[in-house]
């Protein structure tokens, strides 16, 4: 009997697990996908919502595609309980799955700031397309949003609101914004940047409760005085789906955590994505990465060993990128570790930012705040990544880049990362096209 | 499979490769839009051209999460354009820091050979570019090492 998978999220990390899978077998296995929605891309909705993609350019695995691909789908279903030991998935309408392994990638949903108020109408997050139409529907040129949270999902949708000609405040309880993106001066420099280009930012402000005044939404804080919006953008962060778990006896911690083949605790039961707690490549610690290229590197490594191969997991690298009013923003791997050693480069007139973050000549980390027109941004961004994926020692050039922070290309170059990147593959083979592979036959 | 064999110890710093890449790709001579760069070395006395090794994993094609970077007949990873949506997560997914964005087009954009006859071997005056049957080595580091050996040694330029 052929060995059968089971793809729980169609997200990033299940679709691209369900993908390499075919890679390898070429369609030799059953493949059985569960999924709440129809299979979409959250990240390009940002674009959704301004417009510039139409709706049909979310959707990554047609059902066509799926069907092609040889997998039996349970779309609009979730899962309510596994059962590990009888090797069994249980979905919300009772129908029961038996699977030889099966992988967890059911992914986040946003949470709300919890107050009076958060769940009544006008007020909403964006995460998935629902909600995103539900945004879409409520903005009209001239509206005031309230953004409650200056995280990175509520940057990653500050140029889409803009561009709708509406006007936008942001408010955050913590002391500034992008808290988990960026340091303090890489914060101080954005926030200026933002206020200049027409945003409002209160931070430090507790939102304790929305209420409604004549058609509009009134959010009132701790201190200072209440808002009035057209309409309030929960931003406030996402959450494991984890809760379903509960007593299946997989061992979790802030995700479930994974071994380097993305096994959990019960070896034929896989876990990628925002739900998996896997190895960090640059601390080398568990951790939950919850970005698009971990879930979709975890999703390729768990495909991979489900077809027979052995592939280890080399850790992921936490990172991040948004532009707003034309200003990027990126941040890699340990960048917020307070024991590193840190070059710093700021230059407040252009509003460039850098900083370095070494462990001995090794670099671990990195900001990268600057223009998007001033082309030196972002020209080296991908080589910063590369310095600080292969940890390739630096040497002399660690003195160089105190001294000259935007001038990585020669230390890149010199210090041979071409030479260490080119062999190196996230399968052990290279990676195929993103078209479906054509060699589905059996 | 054909690659871009840069021979630095050839290379002038005519950027004539920049002018072709960017005419080829955009239309105008814009060596901003080019997709190979030259590099100067030991104080702007020697050169080096960089650009895409269309490398096995294709950190750029994995990373991309609408599936708009594919792999051409020449083997190359190329941007298409009408899925692309700009979300620049290519360009920090790249280690080598070797595809970039395009704020007029709203568009990631690399190097993607030309379609089989790239336009800055044909350029290039001196073979330091060349299109060639190889395998793709780390074309540039030794001459980067000894290039800029009293660079880092001196502390300065």
């Amino acid at each position: 009997m052929p060995p059968r998978h089971l793809i729980i999220g169609a997200g990033t990390a299940g679709l691209n697990c369900i993908r390499t899978i075919r890679e390898e077998d070429g369609g030799a296995s059953e493949i059985t996908l569960v999924a709440g929605e129809r299979p979409y891309s959250r990240m390009v909705l940002p674009y959704y919502l301004d417009r510039s993609i139409a709706e049909s350019h979310v959707f990554t695995a047609t059902p066509a595609t799926l069907a092609t691909w040889k997998v039996k789908t349970h779309i609009g279903k979730k899962a309510a309980s596994l059962s590990p030991q009888a090797n069994t998935l249980t979905l919300d309408d009772g129908t029961t799955i038996e699977y030889d392994d099966c992988l967890i990638a059911t992914g986040s949903r946003a949470v709300k700031a919890p107050v009076p108020g958060a769940d009544s109408p006008g007020v909403h997050s964006f995460w998935t397309l629902d909600q995103a139409r539900a945004v879409i529907a409520g903005i009209a040129p001239g509206s005031h949003v309230v953004m409650v949270g200056a995280g990175f999902i509520a940057f990653t949708i500050l140029n889409s609101i803009l561009s709708l000609g509406a006007t936008l405040t942001i408010v955050e309880i913590a002391p500034r914004i992008l808290p988990r993106m960026v340091d303090d001066t890489g914060a101080a420099l954005v926030d200026a940047w933002l206020k200049k280009h027409g945003v409002k930012i209160l931070a430090g402000a507790t939102l304790t409760r929305i209420g409604d005044s004549r058609g509009k939404k009134r959010l009132t804080f701790k201190k200072g005085e209440d808002l009035l919006a057209d309409l309030v953008i929960m931003a406030t962060g996402i959450k494991p789906h984890l809760e379903w778990l509960q007593g299946s006896g997989i061992r979790m911690n802030h995700g479930i955590l994974v071994d380097d083949r993305l096994r959990s605790s019960v070896p034929n039961v896989y876990a990628a994505g925002d739900v998996a707690e896997g190895k960090d490549g640059v601390t080398g610690m568990p951790a939950v990465h919850a970005i698009e290229p971990t879930a979709m590197e975890h999703g390729r490594v768990v495909g991979a060993n489900m077809a027979g191969r052995d592939v280890a997991y080399r850790g992921s690298l936490n990172m991040n990128i948004v532009e707003v009013c034309k200003l990027d923003v990126a941040s890699f791997g340990a960048w917020d570790d307070p024991k590193c050693e840190a070059f710093a480069a700021l230059r407040e007139d252009r509003s460039a930012y850098r900083k370095l973050c070494w462990s001995g000549d090794r670099l671990t980390g990195a900001i990268i705040i600057g223009q998007a027109a001033d082309v030196w941004t972002t020209n080296d961004v991908g080589m910063l990544k590369g310095l600080v994926q292969t940890g390739v020692r630096l040497g002399a050039w660690k003195e160089h880049l105190r001294r000259n922070p935007s001038d990585v290309k020669p230390a890149f170059i010199a210090s041979r990362t071409t030479a260490r990147l080119l062999p190196e593959t996230v399968l052990g083979r290279p990676s195929r096209a993103p078209e479906l592979p054509t060699t589905v036959t059996r | 499979m054909k690659v871009l064999k840069l021979v630095p110890e050839k290379c002038t710093g005519c950027l004539r490769c920049e002018l072709a890449c960017s005419y080829m790709q955009t239309g105008a001579f814009q060596p901003a839009k080019s997709v190979i760069r030259v590099s100067p070395f030991e104080g702007h006395t020697s050169y080096a051209p960089y650009t895409c090794t269309q490398c096995a994993e294709g950190w750029c094609m994995t990373a991309c999460p609408v599936g708009a970077i594919t792999i051409t007949a020449a083997g190359a990873k190329d941007v298409v354009d009408d899925r692309c949506v700009g979300c620049k997560l290519c360009t920090i997914a790249c280690p080598y820091g070797t595809i970039f964005y395009d704020a007029d087009t709203r568009k990631a954009f690399k190097c993607n050979l030309c379609g089989g006859a790239p336009a800055c071997a044909e350029a290039c005056p001196t073979a330091a570019i060349v299109y060639a049957e190889a395998e793709t080595v780390d074309w540039l580091a030794d001459f980067a090492v000894e290039r800029s050996a009293r660079l880092v040694a001196v502390g300065g330029r």
